[in-house]
């Protein structure tokens, strides 16, 4: 069966969702849009998924020669990322049609409606060119589209966000672009399979060069420390769906591309490249997760922990890139699989928080978590599906993120001793930090979810929460539900995806395999599943049911208040006092006496400073130097026309003499 | 069908011996401070009075309220059911992975956290605050622990490497066996990490969490807890004498290994007690030292036992 034509129809769909959102009067067709993208994307997902099940490596899906012969075709690899890009933006679009109205005053509904259009027709085509012009040509339409989509809400921090987003997508893309041309000789119209072969035969220093430039390319996109700064900012400020798409979908792009460029263009040489890559994975696993336990602001809570989540990717596949430059291919495909698993389950956990993000915001009218609470109580069914995702991003069993760990960690401990000491200790390295990010993470996810739900609400807002629209929480369900079908089909999809050599088959299910070591997912939950049922019985049956009355929380004999509780800053606070080298926090308590006789009897202002140690280290001291270097061309223009006419003489002979 | 039985004879020995643990632990404390003590099958009865007693629910608490003790004892089942414990080699052990037990003890304390946050009170926040940070360091230290079990052993659940773990060969396990008990003793909130035997809010942590529990739901956590102080117990004994342990379902290796459980948790009762008679608990800031020392001593087990190989 040929699929290639639901594809191009799933793209053409996206293209008339964004026609449809220019041409409807102001403040009509919105519904109509959206339903129509969720239909394109929905079609896109289907295609996708039924190609991957067929079990083709290859589609061919068109190429024309008004695309500078660009090919566009489906690999396993986009395939899988289109599957996640189109099963997200599918979600997105049916949760936007409720969540853009509660905005409506805020947004413009066209604009937002017809640019969310249009990053969704860019991240497709990025996944479907194969070849430079196209893939920067779809790199370009998703940057400046998510562009404006950050600064929606006009606001001078989303203004001042984004245009950070543009300079840094741009030197990324700059970047990008400068690797492909030295690849290729200046043609930016081979394929990329044309590229592999000559790279073959460019130098080893040239090729070092490129994939730094690769690295800094796909790695300032994707988040990584220190080129992070961006996201922290850009991620949050977007409406929550486009959020959603940005921290679970755009930053996967970055890692297709960069997937694509290290595995299937460049040449792997040495181990030089893959340490300098599980440098600035760990990095960012680590940098990530401390911050989103000590943030307080609940989508910067998620773009940090989408920081951690991209370093742990970029930490198992630069370990992917050190085996196999030491010959272990087994291990390397094992450690590429867990990266594609993890991949899998950050696009869907991540995407749905992000979602729930959004309802609790509107929720609490604020994106502080400590103004939030008691939504468990007001909105049961929307706070598990909640507390599920939260789980699922803490890599606890049985869900999706656990598996991939679990494969990840399970081959290496095993292959541990056969390694040379040097990798050895790198893979220590890598398993003892992947493990304090783990735990770390379960500390950032508790917080989120334990602060943002539990208990009594911190704001008369609040405390008015109502249970979202039911199009704004199914596809929030949906993604809970993903998230734990992912976690216990863990080994059915890998074998799909190109990993059969990792999973058994049985009579009636599917093992994960690693290394010697076997595990099913599906026993496991069953086994917990049971276990808890067993507990609920045993309570049933020893005690009584009905024996108990409701009374309010134990205070010292005063009324409880939610005064009392413990806020995010409170909780985290160890995590704070711990790692304070790191995050070097200022705590400002500022004391006033109340009575003139009696100091004890004050009243305190707290206030914390959480600081951006790469901000103040690394992006201060280029500002200024760039400032001051401004400042110092700038003694040329003295309004002389005769040095000017001077200036333009010698850069005309310096330009010659560099061209000839 | 030997698995099985093996299996079945450990979930109920270990089930029916957990409050004799706790209340031993207690006797032992009395006796070295100079008290009488009360008799150690006294949490028996506490147990079964607590689950005839009204509970009283805080107004500020919701459903997750109500699911806490039942998912952090049906965590606390998955371990008794998968560690080898009493037997080897039982039916459920091939889900002993060690990420999965380090993951499973985690999802216990991720939701007696939020039980602890549910209360709305200060005292439950706090004792969540600290449990959420010494669960979040002790599992560095717990992963190093066992991956130098599985590099000096070559297996991969914790019942076959526990099995095949023999110290007088491989010295390497030495640190790491010093590491899992330093996380015996923060996992089950013991001195110096804890004081179990308290009520004053600026020490507690375990106690503070459940402060809000009352009647068959303080039972649950109870007994979850008294079990899991169970469970640390036999592990260590078990890392040390894997030979007290049964392997296959004959009647006398099962009284044989039953025999040997009650003197193993005896033992170790005494030592336990012993060790919080005699040390302070540490403050809390000082919380990271002490995990710190227990992550390197498993990290030094992890270095010599590459070295061991390589050489």
């Amino acid at each position: 069966m040929n699929f290639s034509f639901f594809v191009l129809l799933s793209l053409a769909g996206t293209l008339l969702a964004a026609l449809v959102s220019c041409i409807s009067a102001k403040g009509q067709g919105h519904r109509a849009v959206m339903t129509l993208l969720a239909l394109s994307t929905g079609l896109g997902a289907i295609a996708s998924a039924v190609f991957l099940l067929s079990g083709q490596s290859q589609l061919a899906i068109s190429q024309s020669v008004w695309f500078f012969s660009t090919p566009f075709a489906l690999s396993t690899l986009s395939a899988l990322f289109f599957f996640l890009l189109n099963t997200v933006a599918c979600l997105a679009s049916v949760y936007a049609i409720k969540y853009v109205e509660q905005y409506a005053e805020i947004y413009n509904v066209r604009v937002l409606d017809g640019l969310m259009a249009i990053f969704v027709l860019g991240m497709q085509g990025v996944l479907l060119s194969s070849a430079p012009f196209g893939f920067l040509v779809f790199w370009e339409v998703m940057s400046i589209s998510s562009f404006f989509l950050v600064m929606a809400d006009k606001q001078a921090a989303s203004v001042r966000a984004a245009l950070f987003y543009l300079i840094m997508t741009h030197l990324g893309a700059g970047a990008i672009l400068a690797g492909f041309l030295i690849l290729s000789g200046s043609s930016i119209f081979e394929p990329f399979t044309r590229l592999a072969v000559l790279a073959q035969s460019l130098p080893p220093q040239t090729l070092f060069g490129v994939f730094l430039l690769f690295l800094f390319g796909f790695g300032s996109k994707a988040g990584l420390v220190p080129f992070h700064v961006w996201l922290p900012e850009a991620h949050p400020q977007a409406p929550s769906h486009i959020s959603a798409l940005m921290s679970g979908v755009m930053l996967k792009m970055a890692l297709y591309g960069f997937l694509v460029m290290t595995f299937s263009v460049l040449p792997i040489r040495s181990s030089t490249e893959a340490l300098i890559v599980i440098a600035l994975g760990l990095l960012s696993a680590v940098y990530g997760v401390i911050y989103a336990v000590i943030e307080r602001d609940v989508k910067r809570v998620l773009a940090f922990s989408s920081i951690e989540n991209m370093g742990i990717i970029f930490t198992m596949i630069g370990v992917a890139m050190l085996v196999k430059s030491q010959g272990m291919d087994t291990f390397a495909h094992v450690a590429i699989g867990a990266a594609l698993l993890f991949a899998i389950a950050h696009a869907f956990f991540k995407s749905g928080l992000f979602m729930g993000a959004g309802v609790m915001v509107h929720a609490a009218h604020s994106r502080s978590l400590e103004v939030m609470g008691g939504f468990s109580k007001r909105m049961p069914v929307f706070s598990g599906s909640m507390l599920i995702l939260a789980l699922a991003a803490a890599a606890l069993p049985p869900f999706s993120a656990f598996m991939a760990e679990w494969t990840f960690i399970q081959n290496l401990v095993a292959n541990l001793s056969q390694m040379s000491p040097f990798i050895q200790g790198v893979l220590v390295l890598v398993l003892v930090t992947m493990a304090l990010v783990g735990g770390l993470a379960l500390f950032a996810m508790i917080k989120l979810f334990g602060i943002g739900f539990l208990a009594e609400p911190r704001s008369e807002h609040a405390a008015h929460a109502k249970a979202p629209d039911a199009l704004i929480a199914v596809p929030i369900f949906a993604l809970a539900a993903l998230t734990i079908f992912v976690g216990a089909c863990a080994p059915w999809i890998l074998s799909i995806i190109g990993f059969a050599d990792l999973t058994s088959f049985e009579t009636w299910h599917t093992n994960l395999v690693v290394a010697e070591a076997t595990l099913n997912p599906l026993v496991l939950f069953d086994v917990l599943i049971a276990l808890f049922l067993v507990v609920f019985v045993a309570r049933r049956l020893l005690s009584n049911k009905k024996h108990e009355r409701p009374y309010h929380t134990w205070d010292c004999g005063q009324p409880i208040t939610s005064g009392m509780e413990y806020t995010a800053t409170a909780f985290s606070s160890p995590i704070r006092f711990f790692f304070r080298m790191i995050t070097r926090t200022k705590k400002n308590v500022i004391a006033t006496p109340v009575l003139a006789s009696n100091p004890w009897i004050a009243s305190r202002i707290f206030s914390l400073d959480l600081r951006q140690i790469w901000y103040d280290v690394l992006y201060v001291p280029i500002q200024h130097a760039c400032l001051w270097t401004s400042t110092q061309v700038r003694k040329l223009q003295n309004g002389v026309i005769q040095f000017y006419i001077a200036l333009i003489f010698i850069a005309l002979v310096v330009t010659l003499t560099i061209a000839l | 069908m030997n698995s099985i039985l093996l299996t079945l004879v450990q979930f109920v020995a270990t089930l029916a011996i957990a409050p004799f643990v706790v209340g031993l632990v207690r006797l032992f404390k009395a006796r070295l401070q100079g008290r009488h003590g009360a008799s150690p099958f006294l949490p028996y009865i506490t147990y079964a009075t607590l689950l005839k007693k009204q509970m009283v629910i805080s107004k500020s608490t919701s459903w997750v309220f109500r699911l806490v003790p039942f998912v952090v004892l049906a965590s606390t089942l998955f371990l008794v059911c998968v560690l080898p414990l009493v037997v080897f080699g039982g039916a459920l052990s091939h889900l002993g992975h060690f990420m999965i037990i380090a993951g499973v003890l985690a999802l216990g304390t991720a939701f007696l956290v939020m039980g602890g946050l549910e209360s709305a009170s200060a005292f439950g926040g706090m004792g969540a605050s600290r449990e959420m940070t010494l669960a979040s360091l002790v599992e560095p230290a717990m992963i190093a622990t066992f991956a130098t079990f599985a590099v000096v052993t070559g297996a991969f659940t914790v019942d076959t490497m526990f099995a095949s773990a023999n110290i007088l060969t491989s010295p390497a396990l030495l640190p790491a066996i010093a590491a899992l008990i330093m996380i015996a003793l923060a996992e089950n909130a013991r001195y110096p990490v804890d004081n179990p035997a308290t009520h004053l809010e600026l020490t507690m942590v375990h106690e503070a969490m459940v402060l809000e529990y009352s009647g068959p739901y303080l039972a649950m956590l109870e007994y979850a807890s008294g079990l899991k102080l169970t469970i640390f117990s036999l592990l260590v004994a078990n890392v040390l004498f894997p030979m007290t342990l049964a392997v296959d379902a004959t009647l006398i290796a099962i009284i044989m290994a039953l025999g040997w459980m009650i003197i193993k948790v005896v033992i170790v009762s005494f030592l336990l007690a012993l060790l919080e008679s005699m040390i302070a608990k540490m403050r809390f800031y000082r919380m990271q030292e002490y995990l710190t020392i227990a992550f390197f001593f498993a990290l030094a087990g992890l270095v010599f036992a590459l070295i061991h190989i390589t050489l």
